[in-house]
Protein backbone atom coordinates (compact mmCIF):
# COMPACT_ATOMS: atom_id res chain seq x y z
CA UNK A 1 0.00 0.00 0.00
CA UNK A 2 1.41 3.37 -0.92
CA UNK A 3 -1.34 5.92 -0.27
CA UNK A 4 0.26 9.09 1.02
CA UNK A 5 -1.04 10.09 4.42
CA UNK A 6 -1.75 13.84 4.71
CA UNK A 7 0.29 15.77 7.24
CA UNK A 8 -1.97 16.67 10.14
CA UNK A 9 0.28 19.08 11.93
CA UNK A 10 3.53 20.79 10.99
CA UNK A 11 6.41 20.25 13.40
CA UNK A 12 7.63 23.15 15.53
CA UNK A 13 10.51 24.97 13.88
CA UNK A 14 13.92 25.39 15.50
CA UNK A 15 14.43 28.13 18.06
CA UNK A 16 15.83 31.04 16.01
CA UNK A 17 17.80 32.39 18.94
CA UNK A 18 19.95 29.46 19.82
CA UNK A 19 21.87 26.69 18.12
CA UNK A 20 20.75 24.14 20.64
CA UNK A 21 24.20 23.48 22.03
CA UNK A 22 23.92 26.14 24.76
CA UNK A 23 23.08 24.18 27.90
CA UNK A 24 21.12 27.14 29.26
CA UNK A 25 18.89 27.57 26.24
CA UNK A 26 15.24 26.66 26.80
CA UNK A 27 15.40 24.17 23.91
CA UNK A 28 18.34 22.33 25.41
CA UNK A 29 16.73 22.15 28.82
CA UNK A 30 13.41 21.01 27.41
CA UNK A 31 14.69 18.46 24.94
CA UNK A 32 18.31 17.59 25.50
CA UNK A 33 18.20 15.73 28.76
CA UNK A 34 20.26 12.99 27.22
CA UNK A 35 22.71 15.21 25.35
CA UNK A 36 26.14 14.91 26.82
CA UNK A 37 28.01 18.04 27.84
CA UNK A 38 31.78 18.17 27.84
CA UNK A 39 33.45 17.54 31.18
CA UNK A 40 33.70 20.57 33.45
CA UNK A 41 36.88 22.58 32.86
CA UNK A 42 37.72 22.37 36.54
CA UNK A 43 37.91 18.58 36.36
CA UNK A 44 40.70 18.34 33.88
CA UNK A 45 43.98 20.06 33.26
CA UNK A 46 44.50 21.75 29.92
CA UNK A 47 46.50 18.91 28.38
CA UNK A 48 43.83 16.41 29.26
CA UNK A 49 41.20 18.80 27.94
CA UNK A 50 43.10 19.13 24.68
CA UNK A 51 43.27 15.36 24.32
CA UNK A 52 39.59 15.11 25.06
CA UNK A 53 38.71 17.77 22.53
CA UNK A 54 40.82 16.04 19.89
CA UNK A 55 39.10 12.74 20.64
CA UNK A 56 35.75 14.49 20.53
CA UNK A 57 36.41 15.95 17.06
CA UNK A 58 37.71 12.68 15.64
CA UNK A 59 34.67 10.81 16.92
CA UNK A 60 32.21 13.46 15.81
CA UNK A 61 33.73 13.61 12.34
CA UNK A 62 33.33 9.83 12.01
CA UNK A 63 29.72 10.07 13.07
CA UNK A 64 28.95 12.99 10.74
CA UNK A 65 30.44 11.11 7.81
CA UNK A 66 28.16 8.22 8.71
CA UNK A 67 25.14 10.53 8.64
CA UNK A 68 26.32 12.03 5.36
CA UNK A 69 26.59 8.66 3.69
CA UNK A 70 23.10 7.83 4.91
CA UNK A 71 21.39 10.68 3.03
CA UNK A 72 18.84 9.53 0.47
CA UNK A 73 19.36 5.90 1.40
CA UNK A 74 16.73 3.52 2.74
CA UNK A 75 17.15 3.11 6.46
CA UNK A 76 15.41 0.63 8.76
CA UNK A 77 14.61 2.04 12.21
CA UNK A 78 14.23 -0.24 15.18
CA UNK A 79 12.09 1.60 17.73
CA UNK A 80 10.69 0.79 21.15
CA UNK A 81 7.54 -1.36 21.50
CA UNK A 82 8.86 -3.65 18.77
CA UNK A 83 8.15 -1.10 16.05
CA UNK A 84 10.18 -1.42 12.85
CA UNK A 85 9.83 1.20 10.13
CA UNK A 86 11.64 1.96 6.93
CA UNK A 87 12.23 5.39 5.45
CA UNK A 88 14.57 7.35 3.26
CA UNK A 89 16.95 9.32 5.41
CA UNK A 90 17.04 13.09 4.92
CA UNK A 91 18.91 14.84 7.70
CA UNK A 92 19.59 14.96 11.41
CA UNK A 93 19.57 17.97 13.70
CA UNK A 94 22.76 19.05 15.41
CA UNK A 95 22.13 17.32 18.75
CA UNK A 96 20.84 14.12 17.15
CA UNK A 97 17.38 14.55 18.61
CA UNK A 98 15.33 14.32 15.44
CA UNK A 99 15.77 12.74 12.04
CA UNK A 100 14.04 14.14 8.99
CA UNK A 101 12.94 11.32 6.70
CA UNK A 102 10.86 10.87 3.55
CA UNK A 103 8.57 8.02 2.52
CA UNK A 104 8.17 6.67 5.99
CA UNK A 105 6.42 3.31 5.72
CA UNK A 106 4.07 2.93 8.66
CA UNK A 107 1.32 0.37 9.29
CA UNK A 108 -1.27 3.01 8.36
CA UNK A 109 0.34 4.19 5.16
CA UNK A 110 3.31 5.99 3.70
CA UNK A 111 4.08 9.35 5.27
CA UNK A 112 5.66 11.51 2.60
CA UNK A 113 7.73 13.57 5.04
CA UNK A 114 8.23 12.94 8.74
CA UNK A 115 10.34 13.71 11.77
CA UNK A 116 11.46 10.76 13.83
CA UNK A 117 12.28 11.43 17.46
CA UNK A 118 15.64 9.87 18.25
CA UNK A 119 14.45 9.19 21.78
CA UNK A 120 12.06 6.62 20.29
CA UNK A 121 14.77 4.87 18.28
CA UNK A 122 16.84 2.01 19.63
CA UNK A 123 18.96 1.48 16.53
CA UNK A 124 18.86 1.92 12.79
CA UNK A 125 20.61 0.22 9.94
CA UNK A 126 21.46 0.78 6.28
CA UNK A 127 23.75 -0.55 3.58
CA UNK A 128 26.55 1.67 2.38
CA UNK B 1 31.41 -4.97 30.18
CA UNK B 2 30.06 -1.48 30.59
CA UNK B 3 26.61 -1.22 32.17
CA UNK B 4 24.46 1.82 31.58
CA UNK B 5 27.38 4.20 32.10
CA UNK B 6 28.02 4.32 28.39
CA UNK B 7 26.87 7.93 27.72
CA UNK B 8 28.98 9.18 30.62
CA UNK B 9 32.26 7.57 29.66
CA UNK B 10 33.53 10.48 27.59
CA UNK B 11 35.45 10.81 24.34
CA UNK B 12 38.80 9.51 25.63
CA UNK B 13 37.32 6.23 26.78
CA UNK B 14 35.08 5.87 23.73
CA UNK B 15 38.14 6.30 21.54
CA UNK B 16 39.51 3.05 23.01
CA UNK B 17 36.59 1.15 21.47
CA UNK B 18 37.23 2.40 17.95
CA UNK B 19 38.48 -0.27 15.51
CA UNK B 20 37.44 -3.05 17.88
CA UNK B 21 34.87 -5.71 17.19
CA UNK B 22 32.21 -5.26 19.85
CA UNK B 23 28.94 -6.77 20.98
CA UNK B 24 26.39 -4.11 21.94
CA UNK B 25 23.34 -4.91 24.01
CA UNK B 26 20.57 -2.38 23.54
CA UNK B 27 16.92 -1.65 24.14
CA UNK B 28 14.85 -4.71 24.96
CA UNK B 29 17.22 -7.60 24.53
CA UNK B 30 18.68 -6.55 21.19
CA UNK B 31 22.23 -7.60 20.59
CA UNK B 32 24.37 -6.30 17.75
CA UNK B 33 27.85 -7.24 16.71
CA UNK B 34 30.19 -5.32 14.48
CA UNK B 35 33.32 -3.26 14.11
CA UNK B 36 33.01 -0.05 16.08
CA UNK B 37 33.75 2.79 13.73
CA UNK B 38 32.89 5.74 15.93
CA UNK B 39 30.90 6.96 18.91
CA UNK B 40 29.06 10.25 18.54
CA UNK B 41 30.25 12.49 21.40
CA UNK B 42 26.95 14.37 21.37
CA UNK B 43 24.57 11.42 21.67
CA UNK B 44 26.94 8.52 22.55
CA UNK B 45 25.49 6.62 19.59
CA UNK B 46 27.62 3.69 18.47
CA UNK B 47 28.39 3.19 14.78
CA UNK B 48 28.92 -0.49 13.95
CA UNK B 49 30.03 -1.85 10.59
CA UNK B 50 29.83 -5.40 9.30
CA UNK B 51 31.41 -6.58 6.10
CA UNK B 52 29.30 -9.11 4.28
CA UNK B 53 27.91 -9.09 0.78
CA UNK B 54 27.30 -5.40 1.33
CA UNK B 55 28.82 -3.14 3.93
CA UNK B 56 26.07 -2.95 6.55
CA UNK B 57 26.07 -0.15 9.10
CA UNK B 58 24.08 -0.19 12.30
CA UNK B 59 23.92 2.79 14.62
CA UNK B 60 22.78 2.11 18.17
CA UNK B 61 21.45 5.24 19.88
CA UNK B 62 23.47 6.22 22.95
CA UNK B 63 20.45 6.37 25.23
CA UNK B 64 19.55 2.76 24.32
CA UNK B 65 22.98 1.20 24.94
CA UNK B 66 22.93 -1.21 27.85
CA UNK B 67 26.36 -2.80 27.53
CA UNK B 68 29.33 -2.84 25.18
CA UNK B 69 31.69 -5.80 25.18
CA UNK B 70 34.97 -5.81 23.29
CA UNK B 71 35.56 -9.03 21.36
CA UNK B 72 38.78 -8.35 19.51
CA UNK B 73 40.89 -5.63 17.93
CA UNK B 74 41.00 -5.02 14.19
CA UNK B 75 44.08 -6.05 12.26
CA UNK B 76 45.74 -3.47 10.00
CA UNK B 77 43.77 -4.47 6.94
CA UNK B 78 40.40 -4.25 8.68
CA UNK B 79 41.37 -0.96 10.30
CA UNK B 80 42.23 0.41 6.87
CA UNK B 81 38.92 -0.83 5.50
CA UNK B 82 37.05 0.77 8.37
CA UNK B 83 38.73 4.11 7.81
CA UNK B 84 37.54 4.16 4.21
CA UNK B 85 33.91 3.04 4.77
CA UNK B 86 32.43 6.52 4.72
CA UNK B 87 34.94 8.31 2.60
CA UNK B 88 33.73 9.15 -0.89
CA UNK B 89 35.23 6.92 -3.60
CA UNK B 90 38.40 8.51 -4.98
CA UNK B 91 37.46 10.50 -8.07
CA UNK B 92 39.25 9.46 -11.22
CA UNK B 93 42.00 11.94 -12.08
CA UNK B 94 41.11 14.00 -15.11
CA UNK B 95 43.90 15.53 -17.11
CA UNK B 96 44.23 19.33 -17.07
CA UNK B 97 42.82 19.70 -20.58
CA UNK B 98 39.63 17.85 -19.70
CA UNK B 99 39.32 19.81 -16.48
CA UNK B 100 39.67 23.06 -18.42
CA UNK B 101 36.98 21.92 -20.84
CA UNK B 102 34.61 21.06 -18.01
CA UNK B 103 35.29 24.35 -16.30
CA UNK B 104 34.64 26.36 -19.44
CA UNK B 105 31.50 24.42 -20.25
CA UNK B 106 30.17 25.01 -16.74
CA UNK B 107 31.06 28.71 -16.79
CA UNK B 108 29.22 29.09 -20.07
CA UNK B 109 26.20 27.23 -18.78
CA UNK B 110 26.02 29.42 -15.67
CA UNK B 111 26.36 32.58 -17.76
CA UNK B 112 23.58 31.40 -20.08
CA UNK B 113 21.45 31.14 -16.97
CA UNK B 114 22.38 34.71 -16.04
CA UNK B 115 24.45 33.69 -13.05
CA UNK B 116 27.47 35.93 -12.38
CA UNK B 117 30.55 33.72 -12.47
CA UNK B 118 34.27 34.43 -12.50
CA UNK B 119 37.31 32.27 -12.81
CA UNK B 120 39.55 32.28 -9.77
CA UNK B 121 42.62 30.21 -10.57
CA UNK B 122 41.43 26.67 -11.02
CA UNK B 123 38.07 27.37 -9.42
CA UNK B 124 34.88 29.14 -10.42
CA UNK B 125 33.50 31.83 -8.12
CA UNK B 126 29.75 32.25 -8.37
CA UNK B 127 28.10 35.49 -7.25
CA UNK B 128 31.04 36.05 -4.92
CA UNK B 129 29.67 33.53 -2.41
CA UNK B 130 30.01 30.07 -3.92
CA UNK B 131 33.11 28.25 -5.12
CA UNK B 132 33.21 25.35 -7.53
CA UNK B 133 36.41 23.33 -7.55
CA UNK B 134 37.58 20.56 -9.87
CA UNK B 135 36.08 18.36 -11.21
CA UNK B 136 33.17 20.85 -11.26
CA UNK B 137 30.27 18.60 -10.33
CA UNK B 138 27.37 19.38 -8.00
CA UNK B 139 29.32 17.85 -5.14
CA UNK B 140 32.22 20.25 -5.66
CA UNK B 141 30.21 23.37 -4.85
CA UNK B 142 31.04 25.13 -1.61
CA UNK B 143 29.12 27.99 -0.04
CA UNK B 144 27.86 29.19 3.30
CA UNK B 145 24.56 30.22 1.72
CA UNK B 146 22.30 27.18 1.59
CA UNK B 147 19.80 28.65 -0.83
CA UNK B 148 22.35 29.64 -3.42
CA UNK B 149 24.15 26.30 -2.93
CA UNK B 150 20.96 24.40 -3.60
CA UNK B 151 20.11 26.40 -6.73
CA UNK B 152 23.59 26.14 -8.24
CA UNK B 153 23.81 22.43 -7.46
CA UNK B 154 20.54 21.89 -9.29
CA UNK B 155 21.77 23.88 -12.27
CA UNK B 156 25.04 21.98 -12.39
CA UNK B 157 23.06 18.77 -12.12
CA UNK B 158 20.89 19.68 -15.09
CA UNK B 159 23.92 20.38 -17.22
CA UNK B 160 25.47 17.09 -16.16
CA UNK B 161 22.40 15.21 -17.35
CA UNK B 162 21.43 16.99 -20.52
CA UNK B 163 24.57 18.38 -22.15
CA UNK B 164 27.45 16.36 -23.48
CA UNK B 165 29.64 16.99 -20.46
CA UNK B 166 32.50 14.55 -20.05
CA UNK B 167 31.31 11.79 -17.74
CA UNK B 168 33.02 11.62 -14.34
Amino acid sequence: MATPVPVLRLPKGPDPNSRGFDPNSPRFIALCRTSISSSAASDTDSEQLQKEQHARSVLREGFLRCLLSMTNKKVQFQMYENVKVEATFGASDIDVLNFQVSDLHTPIGVQKEALIRCQDVISFTFDV
Amino acid sequence: MMQCGWPLMGPLRWLHYVNKEVKVRAGKGEEHRGWLLSVDPVSASVVLVSFGEAVAVRVVMGHAVEAVEVLRAADDETAKRLRSVFLPPPSPCLDPKELRQRRDALRQWLQENRIPVEEEGEELKVAGVLTIAAPYSGQDCRSSNQIILDRIQRLVGIQDCTNQRLPL
